[in-house]
């Protein structure tokens, strides 16, 4: 080390030592078309060869210890719950027109087990744009006006104190039920629940409370289980709630005869706590099914893609499939189950995967083609669901509170009689009783397992560490292409200004021209964050159209659409024209423009990935080919080659699919068909976006919309 | 009489009776071989918090009961129990304990006696106990009262890995802390024999910095072995049981207090496909041949014999134990019954007289030799050794007066 120190002071020039990273950084970015085409090839590679990578799931908790008690429910409890069933289905207490019938009905049969009972009256609350409520949690505050006797919901609550316990913890079941139209599955679900219910009033083992919700479904069931978690977490302290109840005498007869009826019983009047909610469940029975066997179906995706812990969905799935026997499934693209290529695609990496295996025995990561298909359609449905960020059940109130929880739906095949009834009440009851013994045998959150995966199958899984790859490869070439165009439209001016000015000239405008030209990327910079700004505020404009009363989606959307344009023309105007006209005759001006386009993308699709890992992985997939590829539309013409056209065919057909509206468009058409596909759709979508307080409306609203923008207007930009 | 008497023979005379003395006190301090095994203790250690490790403490509490049934008595066993199983709220059988899945015993029963419960089994106190260093207001049953002619079993179980047991789910206990720990035991003579027999996985792995002598040690795994558990109780929801533990229990439960089954008898009991781990033992540090050794001599209370004709003539004991050694250890029951009877009595009287014994013992060499010298033993012996001392004196003494 010494010696060459010494050897550098006594060299007189000293070679300019480059470290080995920058000289890295100048390949990559010297060569950043190959790098890119490359980053791109094995990000889109990696993404399909997720199910091949994904790992079994396994209990990760040490405490869970699922199907370690055998079961404890029996026919005696299956015949409560039968008897509840058949109490709910009689027509009799169907005959009141608010269905209060059905929940004293329901409110009577948790009284007889011991359990404490409570009514909770909930307004439901329209979804409404909050532009400021993004990320925010829940409001309790809200002033709710209004609002008639006629619409309001009851939950009820049963709640089983844990003998020994603290009553610090709570496990939360809920089955969602609507007293005016309920079908024969809801009743089922309620009866399960019973069945349950009524074990767990006399085991000696519960650890934590167990709370059993049924919630009034008729406005929505995320709705009614928001509102009683609202109410749950936030308490108020204010009166606004009592006086409402007391304004309606149908509530208040409800609340009075139950005390008259029972009194002395653990009736209360007042919103009943247990502790703090270690996880909960939500049981639905499905009505018809074409199933032929029973199935139970587990949806898991909460607001904004989050998920619950994996162990709560392993424990599911290991007490379903081993020991109740009930087929598991989780959501699949039914579309995709089909598609030849996707199959052709699957038996490549399988004979590829035997070839390995013959070369080498220790790898194993071949999977028959059948299950790659159905992996990939499992993890697309995950990805599809995570990005829309919109929860598929009331499962996803919950996740606002952090607490875990899944939607469990199961579906029997359907038949009327009685031994089959009892069938899957026996063994629904027992999965749900399986589930909550395994939950009361936890110390703490659900903590040990991943919150950040896909899942390819109920069994599988890819975790963060893995599917992050395919992203990180998909926005790798991001910065070099950025820093490449830099550098190229700053040389290339340099060369053209060198050889067109003559030496004299040169001398007392050079250095002031240095210092301009370094500068120049500025007015680039201006630009795209004008046409940011531009998406901010498109991304506002949905909050005062909702304010136009009766108005189509359609019209809405046009509004929208008008609106927007309307409103990029003015800031253009005002914003960027004065300065535009002075540098358009600039040669390159594009490609420091793309440059800037690209650099933001770059810091879009990192900030998303980290709130919502899926939109941000499919906006990569489609913004990043259109920024790399984007090139004015004349240069090309003008070159003629193959090469061009080739290039110009892909950014025409990439500045149509990645406009937001058509993206959508042709996403519904995948899935369900382009028949019904209509205009008003995306205003519909956009609607329950925000209504969802989902992250994909703003990464759309303000990363993609003006990634876009700034895309097509390189495409026609005159040069 | 001056020629008689020169300088140099008066010097020999001198050292006579000092070469007596130091000879004598040499003999004793030399405790390995002088301590008669005159009592036994049992530490017996659950470290592993949570409801899901309840096999853990079922463990401990069977050898408890195991200890006790063979003779061991309360105020002689040191239980720490990491966590309370019997209350925790998830248990379906509120203040039971079971170990079997067929529930016809509660380990839990009324006379239990927990020394340290809960947050008290740190590797602190663990090692307090062991040492005998504790703080002055720790009452005399949490202390392990141990002397030189103690066996002590130590039986831990837990969660372990390679040269560790974790304590509590928050520290861990090395085996060089375990290993200093009994060299510490050993130096203050708080053991005669020591037998370590641990639960864990990769059990073995704990005991490899051990030096002391008289140290036998046993562990359920080999390094990089788990121990497993034996059976889940499906109705408790749980595991109750680890393999190792329970084929000890089995072997356990076949003997009573009189049978002579030998410590090797024990360890060549553990069949390799059942446990699903290698036992290991280590025996390296113990002299004598495992064969000869009953295993209740550690696991039980159950000493050597002194038969003694007249009733308070027992001082040369240590002749007669010589003579017990030698004699072979399948002997009526009548000798092992009359042997019992006898074992009661000793053990009390030693254990009052000891721990006195002990506090001065490190303090100054003068002291050392007190205590020997009070040591009942070798009364008639000194008393002969101060009898010659004496003559010489008397010379002396004589000759200065003249």
């Amino acid at each position: 080390m010494a010696e060459t120190k010494e050897k550098s002071l006594s060299d007189e020039k000293p070679k300019p030592r480059v470290r080995p990273i920058v000289r890295l950084g100048i390949f990559l970015i010297s060569h950043s078309f190959h790098v890119s085409v490359v980053c791109c090839t094995a990000g889109v590679l990696a993404l399909f060869l997720l199910p091949v990578l994904a790992k079994n799931t396994y209990i990760s908790e040490n405490a869970l210890m699922p199907g370690s008690a055998s079961p404890m429910l029996s026919n005696q409890h299956v015949s409560d719950g039968n008897r509840l069933v058949k109490d709910l289905t009689n027509p009799n207490s169907k005959s009141s027109e608010t269905g209060i019938e059905s929940h004293k009905i329901i409110a009577q049969y948790m009284l007889d087990l011991g359990a404490e009972v409570s009514f909770h009256k909930f307004h439901p609350q329209m979804n409404q744009f909050h532009p400021l409520h993004f990320f925010s949690s829940p409001d309790s505050g809200k002033i709710q006006e209004n609002y008639s006797c006629s619409s309001y919901g009851i939950n009820t609550v049963g709640i089983i104190r844990a003998p020994h316990g603290d009553g610090k913890e709570a496990i939360v079941l809920v089955t969602p039920y609507n007293a005016l139209k309920s079908g024969f599955g809801e009743a089922l679900s309620l009866g399960i629940a019973y069945s349950v219910f009524s074990l767990l009033t006399q085991v000696t083992w519960l650890a934590k409370d167990i709370i059993w919700l049924v919630a009034d479904s008729q406005y929505g069931e995320y709705a009614a289980v928001a509102a009683w978690l609202r109410e749950y977490q936030t308490p108020k302290f204010s009166s606004l709630s009592t006086p409402n109840a007391e304004m309606c005498p149908d509530v208040n007869n409800l609340f009075e005869l139950k005390g008259h009826s029972i009194s002395g019983s653990k009736f209360s009047n007042s919103f009943r706590r247990a502790g703090t909610m270690a996880s909960a469940l939500v049981l639905k029975v499905r009505d018809q099914n074409e199933q032929f066997e029973d199935t139970i179906s587990i949806y898991a995706e909460a607001s904004n893609g989050q998920m619950p812990n994996l162990d709560l969905i392993n424990v599911v799935n290991y007490l379903a499939v081993h020991r109740q026997g009930l087929r598991v499934n989780v959501e699949k693209l039914w579309s995709l189950l089909n598609s030849s290529w996707l199959k052709s695609l699957g038996e490549i990496f399988e004979s590829l995967a035997k070839v390995a295996k013959s070369l080498y025995p220790k790898w194993k990561f071949g999977i028959p083609a059948t299950e790659y298909v159905e992996g990939t359609a499992t993890l697309a449905s995950s990805l599809y669901y995570q990005a829309l960020g919109v929860p598929t059940g009331p499962h996803g109130a919950f996740r606002d509170y952090q607490v875990d929880a899944i939607t469990l739906e199961i579906s029997p095949k359907f038949s009327l009689d009685k031994v089959w009834r009892n069938d899957i009440l026996l063994r629904g009851g027992r999965l749900i009783e399986g589930v909550i013994r395994s939950v009361n045998n936890l110390l703490e959150k659900f903590h040990q397992s991943f919150f950040l995966y896909l899942l390819t199958s109920p069994s599988k899984f890819v975790s963060v560490g893995v599917y992050m790859i395919a992203f990180a490869f998909l926005i790798a070439p991001l910065p070099m292409v950025a820093a490449s165009l830099y550098v190229d439209a700053n040389s290339s001016s340099n060369c053209s200004k060198g050889d067109s000015s003559t030496p004299s000239a040169i001398t007392d405008t050079d250095e002031h021209s240095i210092a301009i030209r370094s500068w120049r990327w500025l007015n680039s910079a201006k630009l795209v964050f004008i046409v940011h700004l531009w998406g901010a505020i498109v991304s506002l404009l949905p909050y005062f159209i909702s304010q136009i009363p009766d108005c189509s989606p359609t019209t809405s959307f046009m509004i929208w659409v008008l609106l927007s344009i309307l409103s990029l023309l003015t800031l253009n105007s005002v914003l960027a024209s004065p300065l535009a006209c002075a540098k358009a005759t600039q040669e390159k001006e594009w490609a420091l423009v793309k440059s800037v386009t690209i650099s933001s993308v770059f810091i879009g699709l990192g900030l998303m990935s980290v709130i919502n890992f899926a939109t941000a992985e499919i906006g990569a997939l489609l913004m990043v080919p259109m920024c790399l590829l984007a090139q004015p539309l004349k240069l090309d013409v003008r070159a003629g080659t193959l090469r061009s056209f080739c290039r110009m065919i892909c950014n025409l057909v990439l500045g149509h699919i990645a406009f937001p509206p058509a993206a959508l468009f042709l996403l519904k058409g995948m899935l369900d068909g382009f028949g019904n596909a209509n205009v008003g759709d995306f205003w519909m979508w956009v609607e329950s976006l925000w209504a969802w307080n989902s992250a994909t409306y703003l990464f759309i609203g303000m990363v993609q919309l003006p990634c876009w923008v700034l895309c097509i207007s390189i495409l026609f930009h005159t040069c | 009489m001056e020629t008689f008497i020169n300088p140099k023979s008066l010097f020999h005379l001198l050292l006579l009776p000092c070469l007596l003395l130091y000879s004598s006190i040499a003999y004793n301090s030399s405790p390995v071989e002088a301590a008669m095994h005159t009592n036994n203790w049992a530490v017996l250690v659950c470290t592993s918090r949570f409801w899901f490790n309840y096999r853990h403490m079922a463990n401990t509490l069977s050898l408890y009961r195991t200890v006790k049934r063979l003779g061991i008595p309360d105020e002689r066993i040191i239980l720490m129990l990491a966590d309370d199983m019997a209350c925790n709220t998830r248990n379906k059988y509120p203040a039971q304990v079971f170990n079997n899945e067929n529930h016809r015993l509660n380990l839990y029963g009324d006379n239990v006696e927990v020394d340290y419960r809960g947050y008290e089994v740190t590797v602190e106190n663990f090692l307090r106990v062991l040492t005998g260093r504790h703080e002055t207001a720790v009452p005399r049953s949490k202390r392990l009262l141990s002397d030189e002619g103690s066996h002590i079993l130590l039986y831990m179980t837990g969660h372990g890995g390679d040269e560790f047991l974790k304590f509590q789910d928050s520290e861990e206990l090395q085996s060089h802390d375990l290993a200093d720990a009994v060299k510490q035991m050993k130096e203050k003579h708080r053991f005669k024999e020591l037998l370590i027999m641990v639960d864990t996985c990769q059990a073995a792995t704990l005991f490899n910095q051990l030096q002391s002598p008289g140290v036998l040690a046993i562990g359920s795994s080999m390094k990089g072995e788990n121990s497993y558990s034996h059976h889940l109780d499906s109705d408790v929801g749980v595991s109750v049981v680890d393999r190792f533990t329970y084929y000890t229990l089995a072997f356990f439960e076949r003997l009573n207090i009189y049978d002579n089954a030998s410590l090797s008898s024990l360890f060549s009991s553990y069949n390799p496909s059942l446990l699903m781990s290698t036992t290991y033992y280590r025996k390296d540090l113990y002299k004598r041949r495992l064969e000869e050794v009953p295993v209740t001599n550690f696991f039980g209370s159950v000493m050597e014999t002194i038969h003694t004709d007249a009733a308070y003539k027992a001082l040369s004991r240590r002749n007669s134990g010589r003579f017990e050694d030698e004699m072979s250890l399948d002997q009526s029951v009548h000798h092992i019954k009359r042997r019992m009877l006898i074992k009661v009595n000793d053990g009390d009287e030693i254990h009052d007289i000891n721990p006195e014994g002990e506090e001065g013992a490190s303090k100054c060499p003068w002291s050392t030799f007190r205590n020997k010298f009070q040591k009942a033993e070798n009364v008639d012996s000194l008393l002969n050794y101060g009898l010659v001392a004496m003559i010489p004196l008397l010379v002396i003494s004589t000759w200065l007066v003249q």
